[in-house]
């Protein structure tokens, strides 16, 4: 027993076989993303850059102004300015400020029309803070630059609808979201204009 | 510092050294290479979270207490609602159960991958990173997967979870536990029986069982020496009651005996969600007395300021209940301690204190009694040691 743990401390033993580990890891194969020349696919659902859904049908966001967002976030970087105008309330700017956000997502499971998401966009960097206040317009921007992108044509976000919760929980126009037509569906557009007209 | 005694020299290790987890400031006074006193000043990622906490409800409150180890947010998540579930009385469904106690192990395997790779690198063997980091890489993905975040995941909710697993992420995850206990080994290949590994850990920074309970020590820091004691088992919470696991306890309370528990955890916690995986079971994953996201009931009401910070609790038996001046407190097998949160309430539904009982603050208290008397080289393998993250130990 004695000669056995000389020879071990002499012949370096447990060293020699890390090192073989170290040997063999050298051909294996790499797991390694050189990242900005190539890049991992971002799973369904991502948190990422924020955006305004695009409403394919009028072209515009579908926001109603109902401060849902505002009240729930729990950094409060929503703000949103509203207008009386013929009894009607109007969404003037909807700001948000993506430096404060902590990207819970409640903003989106809360809102009622499925107007606003956190796309699976991830570089949005800025050299200053004025880059990361998205406005109404930068907003739309952004589901713009971001459907262009996306593979499919149609989009769907997870946090709409949690997948595993009872639709009950929901108002009604939450739980007859169904996917969203990317621009690009031009034909799926007219389709749906037409269903719309004779009623 | 002394001016007669001219042997003695004050060092500032941090907030800047990279060896110590974070912004940790140690104001050492040696001797030599023997350290002579040791004073911990913390504080420098302190946020506030708890008095943040006060102005917001319990739901908002949630995404706070991912800050909190940001290494393992799940368990912190889950430490929240368990104790809001406490106050509001609210079952959680069994399926949500065996979820979060399969997520909660994930969190686990992937803080202890990160103190591994990062313990070994102080102690100077770098390849041990490297292996970690791409194993952690793997976990973080399948976090991506169900929650929608690799770190700040926000994924339980009080009364259940946000979303259901699907049958895609439950087959790569089984696929990633078949294997990990072969990674767990390449690891102690390494450096298990590594001479230079066991002249830096072998009877290092030893405290006594007795000693550790009086500190206040827990988690894997505390079974080093040799205490069995696990919340899991002693407090079961979740689906810990009906999976079957053992709590790997120490010896010489070391830092090899600490080192040797958390690797014995890892395999633990694949045990764990291996039976999660097979005994999942079917159902609903939000209990039905969850409370509900309240908002306005129409636009035109919420111009009114108070609506801003009103409750989101919807039920009135709920509100009745929160309107008893109550406190409660609930803790969680964090990966790197008992992880406790207490709560006053008063009639709003916010709470009126929240308190976080950190495992990183009490064991940084204890970092003194450790590196007294040691040399400088092991101050480094002590802090790895106890496993601090100061995000969670300032708050």
């Amino acid at each position: 027993m004695k000669v056995k743990e000389i020879l071990t401390k002499i012949l370096l033993i447990e060293i020699f076989k890390g090192l073989a580990l170290t040997l063999k890891m050298l051909f294996s194969k790499s797991v390694t993303v050189q990242y900005p020349f190539e890049k991992r696919n971002i799973h369904e659902g991502f948190r990422g850059r924020h955006a305004l859904v695009r409403d394919p049908i009028s072209g515009d966001d579908k926001c109603i102004g109902c401060m849902r967002c505002t009240t729930v976030c729990p950094s409060r970087c929503i703000h949103i300015k509203r207008e009386k105008r013929e009894n009607k309330m109007v969404v003037i700017d909807y700001i948000i400020d993506a430096s404060r956000c902590v990207y819970c997502a409640y903003c989106v499971e809360a809102c009622p029309v499925c107007a606003l998401v956190l796309t699976e966009d991830y570089e949005y960097s800025s050299y200053e803070r004025k880059g990361l206040i998205f406005n109404k317009e930068k907003l739309l921007k952004n589901w713009d630059e971001f459907s262009a992108k996306w593979p499919a044509d149609y989009y769907f976000n997870k946090f709409w609808q949690p997948p595993g919760i009872d639709p009950s929980r929901w108002p009604k126009t939450k739980r007859e979201q169904g996917p969203v037509p990317l621009k690009r569906g031009v034909e799926i557009k007219r389709e749906v204009k037409n269903e719309q007209l004779p009623s | 510092m002394n001016p007669e005694n001219e042997r003695e020299l004050l060092i500032n290790m941090g907030p800047q050294h990279p060896a110590t987890h974070g912004v940790l400031r140690l104001v050492l006074e040696v001797e030599g290479e023997i350290v002579k006193r040791c004073t911990p000043y913390i504080g420098y990622l302190h946020r506030g979270l708890e008095k943040l906490a006060e102005d917001l409800t319990y739901v908002q409150s949630l995404p706070l207490t991912d800050r909190l180890d940001y290494l393992s947010s799940m368990v912190n998540n889950v430490g929240f609602c368990l104790c809001v579930e406490k106050l509001l009385g609210i079952n959680v469904p069994e399926r949500a159960k065996f979820i979060r106690t399969m997520l909660s192990e994930m969190a686990r395997i992937c803080s202890h991958l990160v103190w591994i790779a990062t313990h070994a690198l102080d102690i100077g063997a770098m390849t041990v990173f490297l292996y970690a980091m791409r194993d952690r890489e793997k976990l973080l993905e399948l976090f991506e997967m169900v929650t929608g975040a690799r770190l700040t995941v926000s994924y339980p909710r009080i009364g259940g979870v946000r979303c259901d697993v699907s049958n895609e992420f439950l087959k790569k995850l089984e696929r990633f536990i078949d294997e990990f206990p072969k990674r767990v080994e390449e690891y102690e290949t390494l450096i298990d029986r590594n001479r230079v590994w066991l002249k830096r850990t072998k009877g290092v920074g030893v405290i006594s069982a007795e000693e550790a309970i009086n500190w206040g020590l827990t988690g894997p820091t505390l079974r080093g020496s040799g205490v069995y004691y696990d919340v899991r088992k002693f407090f079961p919470y979740d689906a810990y009651d009906k999976v079957e696991f053992d709590v790997p306890v120490g010896k010489n309370g070391d830092i090899y005996d600490r080192y040797k528990c958390r690797m014995l955890e890892f395999r633990q916690s694949v045990r764990i969600i291996k039976q999660c995986i097979e005994r999942l079971p079917e159902g609903p994953i939000l209990a039905d007395n969850a409370p509900k996201i309240r908002m306005p009931a129409s636009p035109l009401k919420i111009d009114k300021e108070d609506v801003q910070f009103e409750i989101y609790v919807d039920d009135k038996s709920v509100e009745d209940f929160i309107k008893k001046f109550t406190d409660i407190y609930a803790s969680v097998e964090a990966p790197r301690g008992e992880l406790g949160f207490y709560i006053v309430c008063d009639d709003s539904a916010k709470p009126y204190r929240m308190r976080v009982r950190a495992p990183s603050f009490v064991h940084t208290g204890a970092l003194p009694r450790l590196c007294e008397g040691g040399l400088i080289a092991d101050v480094i393998a002590n802090i790895g040691s106890i496993d601090i993250v100061l995000g969670e130990c300032d708050r």
